[in-house]
C-alpha cells in the first residue's frame, strides 16, 4: 500500500466551521446520514437499501474500504448478462463481425440496386447498433447495481473514460465503444494512469475516433498528437507549441488499425517516418513502435499532467471550483507515485475538502439516472433502460455519445438550467411509477421534503423522492 | 507566456495591416458611421458552428490557383454552372453547392460574409478558442461571464435572451435570466408538469428560497410557457401540411392508379412541406419563441460535427450534407428573422489548414469566414480584407490569417443594428478596437 498524507489538525479545524452551517445535518464530518450521502453519491451513485447502513455507520471507513474492494473488482472480469457480452468480446472478433457487417451492407446495397432482396446472415448487417446498445445497457447496470458492478469502479469508469472520451457516434469507432469501455478504461481505473494512457493509444476505438488510424508519413494527420497533449495529459496552457504537435504526430506515424489482418492495433513500420524528431526538447531517433510508447509515457508523467488530472478529479469528486491546495496534494500523490490512480484517490478520501459541507456538488443527469435507478434496486428490465437512455440523450449528456475529446464538464453551471430542472421531474416520475416507495431514502432527506412527500398519494411518493431537490445534490 | 507572445509576433508579421487595428486605441469614444444607428432595437441571432467549420469549403475562392494545388483532392470545383461545382458569387468567391438555398439571400442583398476574421492571437484549441469566443475576451480560463448573457442584462429585468439545444452554453451563462429549451420535439412537451396534482406537489417541494428550487419554478413557468406555443405552432402547421397533401392526393389519385399513388402520396408529403428535422426545427422553435414574446431579443443555437480531419469530401460527402443541413436551417431563420434590425451572425472558433491532410481532410488552423445575414446587412458582397492563399500570406504557412477580429465584426452589428450604447459595448466586448475596415458592413438606417 503506498504511504499517504492524513489530513492536518488545521484543515480539520478549518472545515468544522463550515460543517456546523450545514442547514440539514450538524454531525461529525465523517459519520451520519449527509456523511453517508457524500460518499455513496460521489463515490458510486448513491446510497443502495444494501449500502446505506455501512455507509452511514462510518462515511470515512466505508469511502476507504470501497478503494480496495473496487481495485480488486478492476482485476476481475466484469459482471455482463449473456444476452449483453458480445460487446465484450475479443477485440479481434469485434474487428472480424464489424467487417462482416460493411460486407454486408455492401452486398445489400449491391442487391437493392439489382432489385433482389438480400440474404443477410444473421443479424450481421446490425451489429454495431447491437453493440452500442449492449454497451450502453450495461454501463446503466453497473452503474445502478452493486451485484453488477462494484460502486466505485463504476464511477471511476466514468470518469476516466470522460477523460479519455470516444464518441459512439462515428462510425467505425461504434462496435469498439464498450470493449473500450471495459479493456482500457475498467481495466486500469484504478492502476497506473499511464498504463490506461497507451491501452487507449492501441485500441481501435481511440485510432479511429481522433483520426490516428489515418496518419502516415505521406501525409500527417495532427488530430490525435493534439488531443493528447491538451486534452489527455498537458493542458492547453502547458506550453506545448504547434511544432511539437506536429513532432508528435511523426512519432505516431505508423499507429494503426489493421481490420483487413484481423488485428485490432497495428503497427505499420512502412507508414512510420524514420526521420529525427524533437518532442517538448526531447529528441527521438527512429525506433519504430518505441518512439511513441516512449513519448506516451514521458507525457504521461510529465508534471503539467499531474495537476491537470488533480484540477479533474477535484472537480468531479469534490466541488467545481477547488482550492489550490486540494489540487497540489493530489498532484504530489500522483507524481509521487508515478500516476498510481488507487493512491491519489485515496489521498483525496483522506482530504478535508471531501468531507467538507460547503463543498456542494450538483448531479449530473447521468448522476441523476444511475442514482434515480439505483434507489429502485438497478436497472434491471428493458423498459427502464431504454427511459434512461432517452432521458440523457435529451438531457445533453447521451451515454458514450460526446461528440468532441474533451468529454462531459461536470459542474453546475453547466447543469443547473431551469427547464432541464422540470425535465429531470418527468424522469423521476416515469421511473417512480415503477418501483416501490424507496423508504430508506427519507434519513437522507430535509424534514421539509420528507413531511410534503407524505403528504402526496402513495404512488406518487417514489417519484417525487426522486424528484426532490434533495435528490439533485451529491 | 512565451509561446504565445512568439505566436502573436508572427501573427503580427503575417497579417500585415491587421496591425493597425489591434495596436489602434480603444475607440468607442469614436462616433458611430453617419447614419448607420439603428432605427428601432432589432434581434441578434448567433448560430455557433462548434469544431471549427471549413470556410474555404463553404466560402470558395474559385479564382485563386493556390487553393486548387493545397487541395488536389478536396477543393470544390470552380464554377460551371452544373450541380457539383461552387455557385458563383464574383469573381472571387463561389458557394458550397450545398448552401444553394442561401444563394437567393445573397442576391437579394441580404447575406454577406467576412472571408477572414478570427481571434486576436491564434489558438488551435476547440475548446479554449470556443470558450474565449463565448466569454469574448482572450488570455483568460477563469469563470467569466457569456458575451451574449451580459448583452442579454442590459435589458433590465426582462428575460431577453433564448438558447436553444445546449444545457447551458458558456456564451449564454451570466448574471441575467436566460431561457434555455432542448433540442427537437422535446421542446413541444409539457411533460408531468401537465398534471395538475404532480405539478402542484412539484412546486410545493420545490418552495425553499434556494438556488435549485428558484431554478425549478422558474424553468416551470417558463418551459410550459414554450411547449404551449410550440405545440399550438406545431399543430398549425400540421394543419397546414395535411391540407396540402389532401389536395395533392386528389390530383394525383386522378391520375394514378394503386400503389402508385400511395407512393405519390409519400412523396407529395414529403416533398411538399416535410417535417423539419435536426437544426431547421430548433431554428422554427426559436422564430416562434422570439415572435410571441418581443422582449426576446437574443437567440442561440448551435451546430457540431464540423471537425473534419479526415475524408471530408468535396461538393458531396460528409461536409457537404453538414452544410446541406445549416442552409436549410438559416433560411428557416431568415423566414422569421427578416425585421428591419434582425441579423444572424454565423461563426466558429476557427478555421481549418488551407491544405489538405494526409486523409483528405483539414487540420486545426486560424482564420475563417464570418457569415451575416439581415436587411441592414450590406450583403450581395463581402467585407474585409482577403489576401488569398499565396504562402507568403498564410499565418504560420498554413492557415488563412484572421484580418478582423471577430469582435470587431460583432461591435459593428451591436452598435448598429442592435443599439447597444456605446458605454455597453466596451463591457460586453473588453478590449476590441472599432474596425473602420468593417465600416460598410451595415447599410444606411
Amino acid at each position: 500500500m503506498p504511504p499517504h498524507r492524513p489530513p492536518t489538525a488545521t484543515a480539520l479545524l478549518l472545515a468544522l466551521p463550515l460543517l456546523a452551517g450545514s442547514p440539514v445535518f450538524s454531525q461529525q464530518a465523517d459519520t451520519g446520514a449527509a456523511a453517508a450521502w457524500r460518499a455513496t453519491s460521489r463515490l458510486g451513485y448513491g446510497p443502495s437499501a444494501a449500502t446505506a447502513p455501512a455507509a452511514q455507520a462510518g462515511a470515512r471507513a466505508w469511502a476507504l474500504q470501497q478503494l480496495d474492494a473496487a481495485y480488486a473488482a478492476s482485476q476481475r472480469a466484469p459482471a455482463i448478462p449473456a444476452e449483453l457480452a458480445r460487446f465484450n468480446q475479443p477485440v479481434n472478433q469485434i474487428a472480424a463481425d464489424f467487417h462482416a457487417e460493411r460486407e454486408a451492407r455492401r452486398l445489400a446495397r449491391q442487391a437493392s440496386a439489382s432489385a433482389a432482396p438480400a440474404a443477410m446472415p444473421g443479424n450481421a448487417d446490425n451489429f454495431s447498433r447491437e453493440m452500442q446498445q449492449s454497451a450502453a445497457a450495461w454501463r446503466l447496470m453497473a452503474c445502478s447495481d452493486p451485484a453488477v458492478e462494484q460502486p466505485l469502479l463504476a464511477r471511476m469508469t466514468e470518469f476516466w473514460f470522460n477523460h479519455l472520451n470516444v464518441f459512439v457516434g462515428k462510425g467505425p469507432v461504434r462496435p469498439f465503444v464498450g470493449h473500450y469501455a471495459v479493456n482500457v478504461i475498467r481495466a486500469n481505473a484504478l492502476g497506473k494512469f499511464e498504463d490506461m494512457l497507451l491501452a487507449s493509444a492501441r485500441h481501435p476505438a481511440m485510432l479511429f475516433y481522433l483520426d490516428q488510424a489515418q496518419s502516415n508519413v505521406r501525409g500527417l494527420n495532427e488530430n490525435y498528437a493534439r488531443e493528447l497533449m491538451e486534452l489527455h495529459t498537458l493542458g492547453v496552457n502547458a506550453g506545448y507549441t504547434q511544432n511539437d504537435v506536429r513532432e508528435l504526430a511523426r512519432i505516431l506515424t505508423g499507429w494503426t488499425v489493421g481490420l483487413q489482418q484481423g488485428e485490432a492495433f497495428r503497427f505499420a513500420p512502412r507508414l512510420h517516418d524514420t526521420g529525427d524528431k524533437v518532442l517538448l526538447g526531447r529528441s527521438f531517433s527512429a525506433d519504430g513502435l518505441r518512439e511513441g510508447e516512449e513519448a506516451i509515457r514521458m507525457l504521461a508523467r510529465h508534471p503539467a499532467t499531474a495537476q491537470r488530472i488533480a484540477l479533474r478529479l477535484a472537480t468531479t469528486f469534490v466541488t467545481d471550483q477547488p482550492p489550490r491546495v486540494l489540487t497540489d496534494r493530489l498532484a504530489a500523490t500522483f507524481k509521487r507515485t508515478q500516476g498510481d490512480i488507487r493512491a491519489v484517490m485515496r489521498t483525496l478520501i483522506e482530504s478535508p475538502e471531501f468531507w467538507a459541507a460547503d463543498n456542494t456538488l450538483f448531479k449530473t443527469p447521468l448522476d441523476f439516472a444511475c442514482s434515480a435507478l439505483t434507489a429502485g434496486g438497478g436497472a434491471r428490465e428493458r423498459r427502464e433502460i431504454q427511459l434512461t437512455l432517452g432521458f440523457l440523450a435529451q438531457a445533453g449528456q447521451p451515454m458514450h455519445g460526446w461528440q468532441t475529446p474533451d468529454g462531459y464538464k461536470t459542474d453546475a453551471a453547466t447543469w443547473l438550467a431551469p427547464e432541464a430542472l422540470t425535465r429531470r421531474a418527468d424522469y423521476a416520475m416515469a421511473l417512480g411509477a415503477r418501483m416501490d416507495d424507496p423508504l430508506y431514502l427519507q434519513t437522507f432527506l430535509s424534514a421539509a421534503s420528507r413531511e410534503r412527500i407524505t403528504r402526496e398519494t402513495p404512488a406518487l411518493r417514489a417519484g417525487l423522492t426522486l424528484a426532490s431537490p434533495d435528490f439533485m445534490r451529491k | 507566456m512565451d509561446s504565445t507572445e512568439i505566436s502573436r509576433r508572427r501573427f503580427l508579421l503575417a497579417s500585415g495591416t491587421a496591425v493597425a487595428a489591434i495596436h489602434a486605441p480603444r475607440v468607442w469614444a469614436q462616433a458611430a458611421p453617419a447614419g448607420t444607428r439603428p432605427a428601432g432595437p432589432g434581434r441578434l441571432v448567433v448560430v455557433f458552428l462548434r469544431g471549427a467549420y471549413d470556410g474555404l469549403s463553404a466560402l470558395v475562392p474559385y479564382a485563386d490557383a493556390d487553393y486548387y494545388s493545397l487541395r488536389p483532392n478536396i477543393a470544390i470545383a470552380a464554377p460551371d454552372g452544373s450541380a457539383q461545382t461552387a455557385l458563383r458569387l464574383d469573381n472571387t468567391f463561389g458557394l458550397h453547392p450545398a448552401l444553394a438555398p442561401l444563394l437567393p439571400l445573397w442576391q437579394q442583398g441580404v447575406l454577406g460574409f467576412v472571408p477572414a476574421a478570427g481571434l486576436p492571437v491564434p489558438n488551435r484549441s476547440h475548446f479554449d478558442a470556443q470558450y474565449q469566443m463565448e466569454i469574448a475576451q482572450s488570455g483568460k480560463t477563469s469563470a467569466a461571464p457569456g458575451w451574449l448573457n451580459k448583452v442579454a442584462a442590459f435589458n433590465g429585468s426582462a428575460t431577453s435572451a433564448i438558447g436553444v439545444g445546449e444545457a447551458n452554453p458558456a456564451i449564454l451563462a451570466g448574471t441575467a435570466t436566460v431561457r434555455l429549451i432542448p433540442r427537437g420535439q422535446a421542446a413541444q412537451r409539457t411533460g408531468v408538469l401537465a398534471n395538475d396534482t404532480t405539478r402542484q406537489a412539484l412546486l410545493d417541494l420545490y418552495a425553499g428560497n434556494d438556488k435549485i428550487s428558484e431554478a425549478f419554478r422558474q424553468g416551470a413557468g417558463s418551459r410550459m410557457q414554450s411547449a404551449q406555443e410550440l405545440s399550438t405552432e406545431q399543430k398549425a402547421a400540421d394543419g397546414r401540411r395535411m391540407a396540402a397533401t389532401q389536395d395533392n392526393t386528389a390530383r394525383v389519385d386522378a391520375a394514378l392508379p394503386g400503389t402508385q399513388a400511395q407512393n405519390a402520396q409519400m412523396l407529395a408529403a414529403s416533398n411538399g412541406a416535410a417535417d423539419p428535422v435536426g437544426l431547421q426545427l430548433d431554428a422554427q422553435h426559436l422564430g416562434t419563441l422570439m415572435r410571441n414574446d418581443r422582449q426576446l431579443r437574443i437567440g442561440f443555437l448551435s451546430a457540431g460535427g464540423w471537425d473534419t480531419h479526415a475524408n471530408q469530401g468535396h461538393a458531396t460527402g460528409q461536409l457537404a450534407g453538414r452544410l446541406g443541413n445549416l442552409a436549410t436551417g438559416l433560411a428557416q431563420l431568415r423566414r422569421d428573422f427578416s425585421e428591419t434590425g434582425d441579423v444572424i451572425v454565423v461563426m466558429s472558433e476557427f478555421g481549418r489548414t488551407a491544405a489538405e491532410n494526409g486523409s483528405r481532410g483539414t487540420d486545426h488552423g486560424f482564420g475563417n469566414a464570418m457569415w451575416l445575414i439581415g436587411n441592414r446587412i450590406n450583403g450581395g458582397r463581402w467585407h474585409g480584407q482577403w489576401t488569398g492563399l499565396a504562402r507568403g500570406n498564410l499565418n504560420d504557412n498554413r492557415d488563412l490569417p484572421a484580418h478582423h477580429d471577430y469582435r470587431a465584426v460583432l461591435a459593428q452589428l451591436l452598435r448598429g443594428s442592435f443599439a447597444l450604447p456605446d458605454s455597453a459595448l466596451a463591457t460586453v466586448l473588453p478590449g476590441v478596437s472599432w474596425d473602420t475596415r468593417l465600416d460598410g458592413l451595415l447599410r444606411k438606417a
